[in-house]
Protein backbone atom coordinates (compact mmCIF):
# COMPACT_ATOMS: atom_id res chain seq x y z
CA UNK A 1 0.00 0.00 0.00
CA UNK A 2 2.60 2.24 0.73
CA UNK A 3 4.85 1.44 -2.22
CA UNK A 4 1.53 2.28 -4.03
CA UNK A 5 0.78 5.36 -2.34
CA UNK A 6 4.33 6.51 -3.60
CA UNK A 7 4.52 5.94 -7.03
CA UNK A 8 1.18 8.10 -7.34
CA UNK A 9 3.20 10.74 -5.41
CA UNK A 10 5.87 10.36 -8.40
CA UNK A 11 3.81 10.22 -11.27
CA UNK A 12 1.73 13.46 -9.67
CA UNK A 13 4.76 15.41 -9.41
CA UNK A 14 6.23 14.30 -13.21
CA UNK A 15 3.36 15.68 -14.48
CA UNK A 16 3.60 18.84 -12.25
CA UNK A 17 7.05 19.03 -13.94
CA UNK A 18 6.05 18.38 -17.37
CA UNK A 19 3.37 20.95 -16.94
CA UNK A 20 5.60 23.62 -15.69
CA UNK A 21 8.52 22.74 -17.99
CA UNK A 22 7.53 24.61 -20.66
CA UNK A 23 6.85 27.73 -18.91
CA UNK A 24 9.98 27.77 -16.85
CA UNK A 25 11.86 26.97 -20.60
CA UNK A 26 9.98 30.45 -21.66
CA UNK A 27 11.45 32.38 -19.04
CA UNK A 28 15.06 30.36 -18.98
CA UNK A 29 15.49 31.10 -22.44
CA UNK A 30 14.43 34.76 -22.20
CA UNK A 31 17.18 35.48 -20.35
CA UNK A 32 20.05 33.67 -22.49
CA UNK A 33 22.21 35.20 -24.76
CA UNK A 34 21.31 34.67 -28.59
CA UNK A 35 24.52 32.95 -28.52
CA UNK A 36 24.51 30.73 -25.86
CA UNK A 37 20.39 29.97 -27.76
CA UNK A 38 21.67 28.89 -30.84
CA UNK A 39 25.00 26.50 -30.17
CA UNK A 40 26.26 23.33 -30.31
CA UNK A 41 26.92 22.97 -26.80
CA UNK A 42 23.30 22.61 -24.80
CA UNK A 43 23.45 24.64 -21.33
CA UNK A 44 20.09 24.58 -19.34
CA UNK A 45 20.57 27.79 -17.05
CA UNK A 46 21.83 30.86 -18.88
CA UNK A 47 25.42 31.31 -18.64
CA UNK A 48 25.09 34.91 -18.29
CA UNK A 49 21.93 35.62 -17.01
CA UNK A 50 20.35 39.27 -18.97
CA UNK A 51 17.51 41.61 -19.49
CA UNK A 52 18.88 41.95 -22.99
CA UNK A 53 16.26 40.49 -24.84
CA UNK A 54 13.72 42.96 -22.83
CA UNK A 55 15.18 45.71 -23.89
CA UNK A 56 15.37 44.59 -27.35
CA UNK A 57 11.96 43.53 -26.95
CA UNK A 58 11.01 47.08 -25.90
CA UNK A 59 13.07 49.35 -27.63
CA UNK A 60 13.62 47.54 -31.21
CA UNK A 61 10.23 45.96 -31.65
CA UNK A 62 6.52 47.46 -31.21
CA UNK A 63 5.57 44.77 -28.68
CA UNK A 64 4.46 48.34 -26.51
CA UNK A 65 2.18 49.51 -29.38
CA UNK A 66 1.06 45.90 -29.66
CA UNK A 67 0.38 45.74 -25.75
CA UNK A 68 -1.73 49.13 -25.38
CA UNK A 69 -3.66 48.16 -28.80
CA UNK A 70 -5.10 44.86 -26.94
CA UNK A 71 -5.23 46.38 -24.11
CA UNK A 72 -7.89 49.00 -25.99
CA UNK A 73 -9.70 46.04 -27.89
CA UNK A 74 -9.99 43.92 -24.80
CA UNK A 75 -11.16 47.12 -22.38
CA UNK A 76 -13.85 48.24 -25.22
CA UNK A 77 -15.07 44.69 -25.73
CA UNK A 78 -15.28 44.14 -21.76
CA UNK A 79 -17.67 47.12 -21.32
CA UNK A 80 -19.65 47.06 -24.05
CA UNK A 81 -20.33 43.76 -23.84
CA UNK A 82 -21.52 44.20 -20.30
CA UNK A 83 -23.73 47.57 -21.29
CA UNK A 84 -25.30 45.12 -23.67
CA UNK A 85 -25.61 41.66 -22.30
CA UNK A 86 -26.75 43.32 -18.63
CA UNK A 87 -29.82 44.77 -19.76
CA UNK A 88 -31.16 41.96 -22.02
CA UNK A 89 -30.38 39.39 -19.01
CA UNK A 90 -32.37 41.20 -16.71
CA UNK A 91 -35.14 41.23 -19.11
CA UNK A 92 -34.96 37.54 -19.71
CA UNK A 93 -34.48 36.99 -15.68
CA UNK A 94 -36.92 39.20 -14.47
CA UNK A 95 -39.68 40.87 -17.26
CA UNK A 96 -42.13 38.25 -18.35
CA UNK A 97 -42.54 39.77 -21.37
CA UNK A 98 -44.13 38.30 -24.50
CA UNK A 99 -41.53 36.21 -27.45
CA UNK A 100 -39.00 36.42 -24.12
CA UNK A 101 -38.25 32.14 -24.30
CA UNK A 102 -38.30 32.37 -28.00
CA UNK A 103 -36.04 35.26 -28.08
CA UNK A 104 -33.87 33.56 -25.34
CA UNK A 105 -33.41 30.60 -27.66
CA UNK A 106 -32.56 32.61 -30.50
CA UNK A 107 -29.50 34.54 -28.63
CA UNK A 108 -28.58 31.23 -27.25
CA UNK A 109 -28.20 29.76 -30.43
CA UNK A 110 -25.67 32.28 -31.50
CA UNK A 111 -22.92 30.44 -29.31
CA UNK A 112 -23.57 27.13 -31.97
CA UNK A 113 -22.32 29.59 -34.60
CA UNK A 114 -18.49 28.95 -35.37
CA UNK A 115 -17.07 32.37 -35.59
CA UNK A 116 -15.16 31.65 -39.07
CA UNK A 117 -18.96 31.53 -40.98
CA UNK A 118 -18.23 35.35 -40.00
CA UNK A 119 -14.90 35.96 -40.97
CA UNK A 120 -16.01 36.94 -44.40
CA UNK A 121 -18.72 38.55 -44.61
CA UNK A 122 -17.84 40.41 -41.26
CA UNK A 123 -14.52 42.03 -43.14
CA UNK A 124 -16.97 42.88 -46.31
CA UNK A 125 -18.95 44.45 -43.63
CA UNK A 126 -16.42 46.30 -42.24
CA UNK A 127 -14.58 46.99 -45.50
CA UNK A 128 -17.82 49.18 -46.76
CA UNK A 129 -17.97 51.36 -43.28
CA UNK A 130 -14.23 52.29 -43.99
CA UNK A 131 -13.52 50.37 -40.93
CA UNK A 132 -10.79 47.72 -41.73
CA UNK A 133 -7.09 48.62 -40.46
CA UNK A 134 -8.87 49.98 -36.84
CA UNK A 135 -9.08 48.88 -33.38
CA UNK A 136 -13.05 49.37 -33.38
CA UNK A 137 -12.92 46.43 -36.22
CA UNK A 138 -11.30 44.12 -33.89
CA UNK A 139 -13.34 44.52 -30.89
CA UNK A 140 -16.99 45.61 -32.43
CA UNK A 141 -17.86 41.97 -33.63
CA UNK A 142 -16.76 40.63 -30.29
CA UNK A 143 -19.53 42.71 -27.92
CA UNK A 144 -22.17 40.10 -28.41
CA UNK A 145 -21.30 37.42 -25.89
CA UNK A 146 -24.48 35.24 -25.43
CA UNK A 147 -22.86 33.20 -22.88
CA UNK A 148 -22.05 36.15 -20.77
CA UNK A 149 -26.36 36.80 -20.92
CA UNK A 150 -26.56 33.27 -19.69
CA UNK A 151 -24.43 33.93 -16.82
CA UNK A 152 -26.11 36.86 -15.26
CA UNK A 153 -29.60 35.81 -16.21
CA UNK A 154 -28.54 32.43 -13.71
CA UNK A 155 -27.36 35.45 -11.10
CA UNK A 156 -30.74 37.88 -11.70
CA UNK A 157 -33.15 34.90 -11.18
CA UNK A 158 -31.80 34.59 -8.09
CA UNK A 159 -32.06 37.54 -6.66
CA UNK A 160 -35.22 37.76 -4.67
CA UNK A 161 -38.52 39.34 -6.44
CA UNK A 162 -39.71 41.21 -3.26
CA UNK A 163 -36.94 43.57 -3.27
CA UNK A 164 -38.23 44.70 -6.85
CA UNK A 165 -42.05 44.96 -5.93
CA UNK A 166 -40.83 47.01 -3.17
CA UNK A 167 -39.33 49.31 -4.83
CA UNK A 168 -42.10 49.34 -7.54
CA UNK A 169 -44.46 50.11 -4.84
CA UNK A 170 -42.22 53.26 -3.51
CA UNK A 171 -42.70 54.44 -7.08
CA UNK A 172 -39.61 53.10 -8.82
CA UNK A 173 -39.85 52.68 -12.68
CA UNK A 174 -37.84 49.62 -14.35
CA UNK A 175 -34.35 51.33 -15.23
CA UNK A 176 -33.96 52.90 -11.42
CA UNK A 177 -34.67 48.97 -10.51
CA UNK A 178 -31.92 47.70 -13.14
CA UNK A 179 -29.20 50.05 -11.57
CA UNK A 180 -30.19 50.92 -8.00
CA UNK A 181 -30.71 47.08 -7.18
CA UNK A 182 -30.13 44.58 -10.22
CA UNK A 183 -26.71 46.00 -11.06
CA UNK A 184 -25.55 46.11 -7.75
CA UNK A 185 -26.36 43.11 -6.09
CA UNK A 186 -25.29 41.31 -9.52
CA UNK A 187 -21.55 42.58 -9.33
CA UNK A 188 -19.89 39.27 -8.72
CA UNK A 189 -21.76 37.51 -11.80
CA UNK A 190 -20.82 40.77 -13.90
CA UNK A 191 -17.06 40.65 -12.71
CA UNK A 192 -17.05 36.77 -13.98
CA UNK A 193 -18.61 38.00 -17.42
CA UNK A 194 -15.47 40.92 -17.69
CA UNK A 195 -12.83 38.60 -17.01
CA UNK A 196 -14.19 35.94 -19.16
CA UNK A 197 -14.86 38.72 -21.78
CA UNK A 198 -11.91 40.33 -21.66
CA UNK A 199 -9.66 37.06 -21.38
CA UNK A 200 -11.69 36.35 -24.77
CA UNK A 201 -10.63 39.35 -26.78
CA UNK A 202 -7.12 39.52 -25.27
CA UNK A 203 -6.56 36.04 -26.94
CA UNK A 204 -8.29 36.43 -30.25
CA UNK A 205 -6.45 35.59 -32.67
CA UNK A 206 -7.89 35.20 -36.50
CA UNK A 207 -9.85 38.61 -36.62
CA UNK A 208 -7.11 40.46 -35.60
CA UNK A 209 -5.14 38.88 -38.16
CA UNK A 210 -7.67 39.58 -40.95
CA UNK A 211 -9.13 43.07 -39.91
CA UNK A 212 -5.82 44.49 -38.84
CA UNK A 213 -3.11 45.12 -41.43
CA UNK A 214 -0.57 47.48 -40.38
CA UNK A 215 1.90 45.87 -38.02
CA UNK A 216 1.63 49.19 -35.40
CA UNK A 217 -1.75 48.84 -35.16
CA UNK A 218 -1.83 44.38 -34.57
CA UNK A 219 -3.21 43.33 -31.01
CA UNK A 220 -0.34 41.37 -28.85
CA UNK A 221 -1.34 38.18 -30.36
CA UNK A 222 -1.12 39.00 -33.98
CA UNK A 223 2.08 40.91 -33.21
CA UNK A 224 3.74 37.15 -31.41
CA UNK A 225 2.78 35.40 -34.31
CA UNK A 226 4.47 37.78 -36.35
CA UNK A 227 7.52 37.78 -34.34
CA UNK A 228 8.24 34.28 -35.76
CA UNK A 229 8.25 35.70 -39.58
CA UNK A 230 10.47 38.77 -38.89
CA UNK A 231 12.68 37.37 -35.69
CA UNK A 232 13.33 34.07 -37.33
CA UNK A 233 15.83 32.28 -35.55
CA UNK A 234 16.28 34.94 -32.37
CA UNK A 235 14.49 32.48 -30.18
CA UNK A 236 15.60 34.40 -27.13
CA UNK A 237 14.22 37.36 -28.01
CA UNK A 238 10.94 35.71 -29.13
CA UNK A 239 10.83 33.98 -25.47
CA UNK A 240 11.17 37.30 -24.05
CA UNK A 241 8.21 39.20 -26.26
CA UNK A 242 6.11 36.10 -25.20
CA UNK A 243 6.65 36.17 -21.57
CA UNK A 244 6.09 40.49 -22.09
CA UNK A 245 3.24 39.59 -23.62
CA UNK A 246 1.95 36.82 -20.85
CA UNK A 247 1.77 39.56 -17.93
CA UNK A 248 -1.56 40.80 -18.17
CA UNK A 249 -3.02 37.09 -18.07
CA UNK A 250 -0.88 35.98 -15.29
CA UNK A 251 -1.88 38.97 -13.27
CA UNK A 252 -5.60 38.22 -14.03
CA UNK A 253 -4.73 34.68 -12.61
CA UNK A 254 -3.12 35.77 -9.63
CA UNK A 255 -5.96 38.45 -8.57
CA UNK A 256 -9.14 36.17 -10.63
CA UNK A 257 -8.22 33.23 -10.60
CA UNK A 258 -11.05 32.12 -8.16
CA UNK A 259 -13.17 33.80 -10.70
CA UNK A 260 -12.04 32.62 -13.93
CA UNK A 261 -12.04 28.88 -12.85
CA UNK A 262 -16.05 29.18 -11.42
CA UNK A 263 -16.79 31.22 -15.15
CA UNK A 264 -15.57 28.36 -16.75
CA UNK A 265 -17.15 25.56 -14.91
CA UNK A 266 -20.82 27.31 -14.83
CA UNK A 267 -20.49 28.44 -18.41
CA UNK A 268 -18.18 26.08 -20.19
CA UNK A 269 -16.65 28.35 -22.20
CA UNK A 270 -14.00 27.60 -24.13
CA UNK A 271 -11.43 30.27 -25.39
CA UNK B 1 -46.26 39.82 -11.93
CA UNK B 2 -46.75 43.50 -10.85
CA UNK B 3 -49.76 44.66 -12.15
CA UNK B 4 -49.87 47.78 -13.89
CA UNK B 5 -46.31 47.26 -15.68
CA UNK B 6 -45.71 47.79 -19.07
CA UNK B 7 -43.91 44.33 -19.06
CA UNK B 8 -43.40 44.28 -23.17
CA UNK B 9 -42.18 47.68 -23.69
CA UNK B 10 -39.40 47.52 -20.95
CA UNK B 11 -38.40 43.79 -22.32
CA UNK B 12 -38.12 45.06 -25.71
CA UNK B 13 -36.37 48.46 -24.31
CA UNK B 14 -33.65 46.29 -21.83
CA UNK B 15 -33.35 44.03 -24.82
CA UNK B 16 -32.87 46.44 -27.32
CA UNK B 17 -28.75 47.59 -26.98
CA UNK B 18 -27.97 43.64 -27.38
CA UNK B 19 -30.19 43.17 -30.31
CA UNK B 20 -28.86 45.73 -31.82
CA UNK B 21 -25.05 44.68 -31.97
CA UNK B 22 -26.65 41.20 -32.26
CA UNK B 23 -28.35 41.38 -35.50
CA UNK B 24 -25.52 43.60 -36.58
CA UNK B 25 -22.45 41.41 -36.19
CA UNK B 26 -24.27 37.80 -35.94
CA UNK B 27 -27.18 37.72 -37.48
CA UNK B 28 -26.88 40.09 -40.63
CA UNK B 29 -23.26 38.74 -41.62
CA UNK B 30 -24.66 35.03 -41.20
CA UNK B 31 -27.02 35.68 -43.54
CA UNK B 32 -24.66 38.14 -46.20
CA UNK B 33 -22.11 35.43 -45.92
CA UNK B 34 -24.48 32.83 -47.17
CA UNK B 35 -25.86 35.38 -49.69
CA UNK B 36 -21.83 36.21 -50.91
CA UNK B 37 -21.54 32.10 -51.04
CA UNK B 38 -23.53 32.53 -54.35
CA UNK B 39 -21.21 34.97 -55.54
CA UNK B 40 -17.96 35.26 -57.68
CA UNK B 41 -15.99 37.56 -55.69
CA UNK B 42 -12.51 38.99 -55.42
CA UNK B 43 -13.76 42.65 -53.87
CA UNK B 44 -12.16 44.57 -56.24
CA UNK B 45 -13.87 43.66 -58.95
CA UNK B 46 -18.03 43.33 -58.92
CA UNK B 47 -19.88 40.38 -57.51
CA UNK B 48 -21.23 38.35 -60.00
CA UNK B 49 -23.73 35.42 -59.19
CA UNK B 50 -23.07 31.83 -60.28
CA UNK B 51 -25.62 30.22 -58.34
CA UNK B 52 -24.35 26.86 -56.51
CA UNK B 53 -20.77 26.69 -58.71
CA UNK B 54 -19.28 27.77 -55.23
CA UNK B 55 -20.60 24.76 -53.46
CA UNK B 56 -20.35 22.57 -56.62
CA UNK B 57 -16.30 23.19 -57.15
CA UNK B 58 -15.66 22.75 -53.44
CA UNK B 59 -16.84 18.67 -53.85
CA UNK B 60 -14.27 18.15 -56.32
CA UNK B 61 -11.37 20.42 -54.65
CA UNK B 62 -8.98 18.18 -53.42
CA UNK B 63 -7.15 21.04 -51.15
CA UNK B 64 -10.99 21.30 -49.30
CA UNK B 65 -10.29 17.43 -48.26
CA UNK B 66 -7.28 17.30 -47.66
CA UNK B 67 -7.88 20.24 -45.20
CA UNK B 68 -11.15 18.67 -44.20
CA UNK B 69 -9.34 15.12 -43.51
CA UNK B 70 -6.32 17.38 -41.67
CA UNK B 71 -8.70 18.89 -39.18
CA UNK B 72 -10.56 15.47 -39.25
CA UNK B 73 -6.78 13.86 -38.24
CA UNK B 74 -6.72 16.89 -35.54
CA UNK B 75 -9.99 15.99 -33.90
CA UNK B 76 -9.45 12.47 -33.42
CA UNK B 77 -6.24 12.92 -32.12
CA UNK B 78 -7.27 15.56 -29.26
CA UNK B 79 -10.56 14.53 -28.75
CA UNK B 80 -9.49 10.87 -26.70
CA UNK B 81 -6.35 12.17 -25.10
CA UNK B 82 -7.82 15.72 -23.67
CA UNK B 83 -10.98 14.10 -22.31
CA UNK B 84 -8.93 11.38 -20.60
CA UNK B 85 -6.34 13.89 -19.36
CA UNK B 86 -8.73 16.26 -18.22
CA UNK B 87 -10.74 13.14 -16.18
CA UNK B 88 -7.71 11.86 -15.02
CA UNK B 89 -6.16 15.54 -13.75
CA UNK B 90 -9.95 15.93 -12.18
CA UNK B 91 -9.84 12.61 -10.41
CA UNK B 92 -6.56 13.96 -9.31
CA UNK B 93 -7.36 17.53 -7.64
CA UNK B 94 -10.51 15.90 -6.19
CA UNK B 95 -9.07 13.25 -4.10
CA UNK B 96 -7.01 12.87 -1.42
CA UNK B 97 -3.53 13.85 -2.68
CA UNK B 98 -1.20 16.54 -0.75
CA UNK B 99 -0.16 17.46 -3.63
CA UNK B 100 -3.48 18.27 -4.99
CA UNK B 101 -4.15 22.78 -4.59
CA UNK B 102 -0.87 22.97 -6.58
CA UNK B 103 -1.89 20.31 -9.05
CA UNK B 104 -4.98 22.49 -10.11
CA UNK B 105 -3.01 25.70 -10.58
CA UNK B 106 -0.01 24.05 -12.13
CA UNK B 107 -2.21 22.04 -14.80
CA UNK B 108 -5.00 24.76 -15.49
CA UNK B 109 -2.60 27.63 -15.56
CA UNK B 110 -1.06 27.05 -19.37
CA UNK B 111 -4.91 27.60 -20.16
CA UNK B 112 -5.04 31.39 -19.59
CA UNK B 113 -1.66 32.11 -22.14
CA UNK B 114 -2.61 32.69 -25.35
CA UNK B 115 -2.48 30.44 -28.23
CA UNK B 116 0.22 32.63 -30.04
CA UNK B 117 2.48 32.37 -26.80
CA UNK B 118 1.80 28.74 -26.26
CA UNK B 119 2.13 28.20 -30.24
CA UNK B 120 5.56 29.93 -30.29
CA UNK B 121 6.67 28.63 -27.17
CA UNK B 122 5.92 25.38 -28.19
CA UNK B 123 7.63 25.44 -31.81
CA UNK B 124 10.52 26.85 -30.06
CA UNK B 125 11.08 23.55 -27.65
CA UNK B 126 10.23 21.48 -30.55
CA UNK B 127 12.60 23.30 -32.82
CA UNK B 128 14.93 21.04 -34.90
CA UNK B 129 18.31 22.18 -34.16
CA UNK B 130 18.38 23.70 -30.88
CA UNK B 131 15.13 22.82 -29.41
CA UNK B 132 15.02 21.83 -25.48
CA UNK B 133 13.37 18.34 -26.86
CA UNK B 134 15.90 17.01 -29.41
CA UNK B 135 18.64 18.19 -26.95
CA UNK B 136 17.46 15.94 -24.48
CA UNK B 137 17.07 13.16 -27.05
CA UNK B 138 20.58 13.56 -28.36
CA UNK B 139 21.55 13.31 -24.16
CA UNK B 140 19.46 10.26 -24.32
CA UNK B 141 21.52 9.20 -27.56
CA UNK B 142 18.75 9.28 -29.74
CA UNK B 143 18.94 10.59 -32.66
CA UNK B 144 16.56 14.07 -32.70
CA UNK B 145 13.13 14.42 -34.36
CA UNK B 146 12.10 16.66 -37.05
CA UNK B 147 9.06 17.60 -35.19
CA UNK B 148 7.38 20.02 -36.85
CA UNK B 149 8.61 19.64 -40.01
CA UNK B 150 8.17 15.68 -41.03
CA UNK B 151 5.08 15.01 -42.17
CA UNK B 152 4.29 11.95 -39.92
CA UNK B 153 4.96 14.40 -36.53
CA UNK B 154 3.76 17.48 -37.51
CA UNK B 155 -0.06 17.33 -36.75
CA UNK B 156 0.69 15.32 -33.24
CA UNK B 157 3.04 17.90 -32.28
CA UNK B 158 0.32 20.39 -32.68
CA UNK B 159 -1.95 17.92 -30.83
CA UNK B 160 0.26 17.70 -28.27
CA UNK B 161 0.90 21.55 -27.73
CA UNK B 162 -2.76 21.60 -27.30
CA UNK B 163 -3.26 18.74 -24.95
CA UNK B 164 -0.62 20.80 -22.12
CA UNK B 165 -2.52 23.68 -23.07
CA UNK B 166 -6.39 23.02 -22.84
CA UNK B 167 -6.31 19.86 -20.64
CA UNK B 168 -6.83 22.42 -17.81
CA UNK B 169 -10.15 23.42 -19.35
CA UNK B 170 -11.34 19.85 -19.21
CA UNK B 171 -9.98 19.24 -15.82
CA UNK B 172 -12.33 22.42 -14.62
CA UNK B 173 -15.53 20.79 -16.08
CA UNK B 174 -14.68 17.52 -14.71
CA UNK B 175 -14.06 18.78 -11.20
CA UNK B 176 -16.88 20.84 -10.92
CA UNK B 177 -18.89 17.70 -12.09
CA UNK B 178 -16.81 15.00 -9.23
CA UNK B 179 -17.37 17.54 -6.57
CA UNK B 180 -21.61 17.23 -7.23
CA UNK B 181 -20.98 13.84 -6.76
CA UNK B 182 -22.25 12.81 -2.88
CA UNK B 183 -19.91 11.41 -0.28
CA UNK B 184 -22.25 9.41 1.04
CA UNK B 185 -21.73 7.24 -1.94
CA UNK B 186 -18.00 6.73 -1.83
CA UNK B 187 -18.37 6.10 2.09
CA UNK B 188 -20.92 3.10 1.60
CA UNK B 189 -18.87 1.86 -1.05
CA UNK B 190 -15.51 1.76 0.44
CA UNK B 191 -17.56 0.34 3.48
CA UNK B 192 -18.65 -2.51 1.44
CA UNK B 193 -14.69 -2.85 0.22
CA UNK B 194 -14.95 -1.26 -3.21
CA UNK B 195 -11.10 -0.14 -4.08
CA UNK B 196 -10.23 3.17 -5.96
CA UNK B 197 -10.66 1.78 -9.16
CA UNK B 198 -14.01 -0.11 -8.39
CA UNK B 199 -14.95 3.44 -7.15
CA UNK B 200 -13.80 5.44 -10.48
CA UNK B 201 -15.32 3.35 -12.33
CA UNK B 202 -18.82 2.32 -11.36
CA UNK B 203 -19.54 5.62 -9.17
CA UNK B 204 -17.28 8.67 -10.71
CA UNK B 205 -17.65 7.98 -14.26
CA UNK B 206 -21.54 6.85 -14.29
CA UNK B 207 -22.23 10.14 -12.77
CA UNK B 208 -20.06 12.36 -14.40
CA UNK B 209 -21.62 11.15 -17.48
CA UNK B 210 -23.57 14.65 -18.29
CA UNK B 211 -20.12 16.73 -18.06
CA UNK B 212 -18.71 14.00 -19.99
CA UNK B 213 -21.08 14.87 -22.77
CA UNK B 214 -20.35 18.49 -22.26
CA UNK B 215 -16.69 17.94 -22.47
CA UNK B 216 -17.40 15.70 -25.52
CA UNK B 217 -19.02 18.21 -27.18
CA UNK B 218 -16.87 21.76 -26.48
CA UNK B 219 -13.76 19.26 -27.44
CA UNK B 220 -14.91 18.84 -30.59
CA UNK B 221 -16.43 21.70 -31.66
CA UNK B 222 -13.40 23.94 -30.56
CA UNK B 223 -10.98 20.70 -32.05
CA UNK B 224 -13.43 21.35 -35.63
CA UNK B 225 -12.22 24.95 -35.56
CA UNK B 226 -8.77 24.34 -34.93
CA UNK B 227 -6.62 27.01 -36.99
CA UNK B 228 -3.68 29.47 -34.44
CA UNK B 229 -1.90 26.78 -33.30
CA UNK B 230 -1.47 25.13 -36.43
CA UNK B 231 -0.85 28.67 -38.69
CA UNK B 232 1.80 29.05 -35.78
CA UNK B 233 3.65 26.14 -35.06
CA UNK B 234 3.72 24.61 -38.91
CA UNK B 235 1.98 27.23 -40.69
CA UNK B 236 0.17 24.05 -42.61
CA UNK B 237 3.48 22.07 -43.59
CA UNK B 238 5.52 20.46 -44.96
CA UNK B 239 3.91 20.40 -47.73
CA UNK B 240 0.40 21.23 -47.05
CA UNK B 241 0.04 17.87 -44.95
CA UNK B 242 -1.24 19.99 -41.85
CA UNK B 243 -3.05 22.16 -43.71
CA UNK B 244 -6.92 22.83 -41.86
CA UNK B 245 -10.32 23.32 -43.08
CA UNK B 246 -10.44 27.05 -41.25
CA UNK B 247 -6.71 28.11 -42.95
CA UNK B 248 -7.93 26.98 -46.24
CA UNK B 249 -11.38 29.06 -45.70
CA UNK B 250 -9.17 31.79 -44.48
CA UNK B 251 -6.49 31.36 -47.20
CA UNK B 252 -8.76 31.45 -49.81
CA UNK B 253 -10.54 34.57 -48.36
CA UNK B 254 -7.53 36.83 -47.53
CA UNK B 255 -4.82 35.52 -49.38
CA UNK B 256 -6.64 34.81 -52.66
CA UNK B 257 -9.68 37.04 -52.33
CA UNK B 258 -12.00 34.37 -53.41
CA UNK B 259 -14.47 35.60 -50.78
CA UNK B 260 -17.62 33.61 -52.20
CA UNK B 261 -15.98 30.31 -52.21
CA UNK B 262 -14.62 31.00 -48.99
CA UNK B 263 -17.52 31.53 -47.54
CA UNK B 264 -19.11 28.89 -49.06
CA UNK B 265 -16.28 26.82 -47.02
CA UNK B 266 -17.42 28.15 -43.81
CA UNK B 267 -21.13 27.18 -44.47
CA UNK B 268 -19.61 23.95 -45.09
CA UNK B 269 -17.98 23.76 -42.00
CA UNK B 270 -20.80 25.12 -40.02
CA UNK B 271 -22.86 22.25 -41.65
CA UNK B 272 -20.85 19.99 -40.26
CA UNK B 273 -19.88 21.36 -36.92
CA UNK B 274 -24.15 20.76 -36.39
CA UNK B 275 -24.61 17.93 -37.65
CA UNK B 276 -21.62 16.50 -35.56
CA UNK B 277 -23.40 17.88 -32.68
CA UNK B 278 -27.15 17.24 -33.12
CA UNK B 279 -25.79 13.33 -33.50
CA UNK B 280 -24.10 13.62 -30.83
CA UNK B 281 -26.76 15.21 -28.17
CA UNK B 282 -29.12 12.10 -30.44
CA UNK B 283 -26.96 9.50 -29.99
CA UNK B 284 -25.25 10.21 -25.92
CA UNK B 285 -28.81 11.64 -25.02
CA UNK B 286 -30.77 8.16 -25.68
CA UNK B 287 -28.01 6.37 -23.96
CA UNK B 288 -28.27 8.67 -20.97
CA UNK B 289 -32.00 7.82 -20.45
CA UNK B 290 -31.82 4.43 -20.97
Amino acid sequence: MKSKKLIIRTLELLFIALWVFPLAWMLITSLKLEEEVITKTFTFWPQNPSLANYIKAFTSTYIVNWMGNSFIVSLFAMLLTLAVDAPIAYAFAKIPFKGRNVLFWLVMGGMMVPFQVLIVPLYLQFNSYGLVNTLAAAYLPRIALPIGIFILKQFYEGIPSDLEEAAFIDGANRARIFFKIIVPLGQSAMATVIILSFINAWNDFLWPLIVINDTIKYTITVGIANFQGTHGTQYSLIMAGATVASIPQILFYIFFRKKIIAGIATSGMKG
Amino acid sequence: MIPGNKDTRDGIAFSLPFLVVYIAFMIYPLLSGLYVSFFKWDILSSASFIGLDNYKVLFTDEKFYSSLWHTLQFVLMTTPSLLLVGFLMALAITGKSPLKGLMENVFFFPYIFSMTVVSTLWAWIMQKDWGVLNQVLMMLDKSPVSWLTNENYAMWSVALTTLWWTAGFNMVLFGAGIKQIPKEIYESASIDGATYWQEVRHITIPLVSSTTVLCLILQIIASFNVFGQVYVMTGGGPHGTTRVLVQYIYETGFKYYKMGYSAAMSYILFLIIMLVSVLQYALLGRKENT
